[in-house]
């Protein structure tokens, strides 16, 4: 279990942050639908409180994920055609803003709509913007339409990476599985599969 | 005049001369506050009663003779949010449709260890009575008096919070209540 990246796959510190946010992230979504379902209750205020918690979690995750990756080496981009490279940078680029963008877009509601925000029933952390319910509005449609863009880019991110795995039958996907080895040590330049 | 009758009125006057001489009754003028501070969250939120009357008699030289008589309109609270607000009149917390007033009435007044004047008395919400000590502070002003007074209670203790809104993690048992009222003599 390398905690560092190498050249054939990604440190298990890597997966860890990777898997663990793709878990909390499209967990918390399924699940602030179906809590948005939910009657009055305190059982609900409680769930709303749980979902803030988690996108908090996601927050507090994807800064030390981003400390990690300055620290880290990690293992080269499997080459491919310009296009490809380019697509792939946007999408990770714009998965990150995501990341970022979901929870404190959830923050923000919470603020303006002029809600505590309690993690985990331990400490409260501040508003980050004024008591305002017009603004509260708009930001919980953002909020949500954040998160039907982010399972538009999942479509590129799986779908690229399962291309890798079954047309291109090289190490992408399987150097970033929880338990995956990569059975070629490098990279292999499309056209030259053996 | 009757000797017993004469007797009476002797005694009447007896009794009744010290009062008028001593307490000083008010009512609440404008400008006068009910409110409560709860706790939601692990924040705080601040409430008012819109609608409460009070019968204020009180004078510092003569705790004696003092006593407040406060009515609430419970179905009247405010905290600035409307959820909240929608919330409290129900039967999960005052139930006001069933017990739309609470009341306070003072039994007596002591003296705390700093020399301060606390209020003794029982408060009926929510169809359960139990004492209430309040901290008062009373300054005469140009015509009449101010009276603020605060005290805590637990709402648990009252049933204010059915259900599963007993749950103190997310809701506070303890709750500061206050008043801030501007007296008009009666």
């Amino acid at each position: 279990m390398p905690l560092r990246s190498d050249a054939t796959r990604w440190s298990t510190v890597a997966k860890t942050f990777h898997w663990t946010m793709a878990l909390l992230i499209l967990g918390n979504g399924a699940f602030a639908f179906w809590m948005d379902g939910l009657k009055p209750s305190l059982n609900k205020i409680n769930m709303f409180a749980l979902h803030k918690s988690i996108g908090l979690t996601v927050l507090a995750l994807f800064l030390l994920r981003v400390l990690w990756r300055f620290a880290d080496r990690r293992p080269p981009h499997t080459p491919g055609p310009r296009w490809q490279m380019v697509a792939m940078h946007a999408v990770h680029a714009l998965l990150y803003v995501l990341i970022v963008a979901l929870p404190l877009t959830g923050w923000a509601f919470n603020s303006a709509h002029g809600y505590p925000l309690q993690y985990f029933r331990q400490f409260n952390l501040p508003a980050i913007v004024g008591h305002d319910e017009g603004l509260a509005n708009v930001l919980i449609e953002v909020h949500e339409y954040l998160f039907w863009f982010l399972l538009l880019l999942l479509v590129p991110h799986v779908g690229g990476a399962l291309k890798h795995h079954i047309v291109d039958r090289d190490d992408t996907l399987r150097r970033m599985l929880p338990f995956g080895r990569a059975k070629r040590s490098t990279p292999t330049p499309p056209g030259d599969s053996a | 005049m009757n000797p017993i009758l004469r007797r009476l009125s002797i005694l009447g006057l007896a009794l009744a001369v010290p009062f008028a001489a001593t307490a000083t009754d008010y009512k609440v003028g404008p400008g006068s506050t009910l409110g409560f501070s709860g706790k939601f969250q692990g924040q705080q939120f601040d409430g008012t009663f819109g609608k409460f009357d009070a019968a204020i008699s009180y004078d510092p030289a003569n705790l004696a003779t003092a006593k407040f008589d406060v009515t609430v309109d419970v179905a009247t609270a405010k905290t600035g949010d409307g959820d909240r607000d929608n919330a409290l009149p129900t039967p999960d917390f005052f139930d006001a449709s069933k017990f739309p007033k609470a009341h306070y009435v003072t039994t007596g007044f002591t003296r705390d260890a700093k020399g301060g004047v606390v209020a003794n008395g029982n408060l009926t919400l929510h169809g359960v009575t139990k004492p209430l000590a309040l901290k008062v502070a009373f300054k005469p002003a140009a015509g009449g008096a101010n009276l603020s007074v605060t005290g805590t209670l637990k709402r648990l203790d009252f049933g204010v919070g059915s259900g599963e809104y007993k749950d103190t993690g997310t809701i506070a048992d303890e709750v500061l209540v206050n008043g801030t009222l501007n007296l008009l003599p009666k």
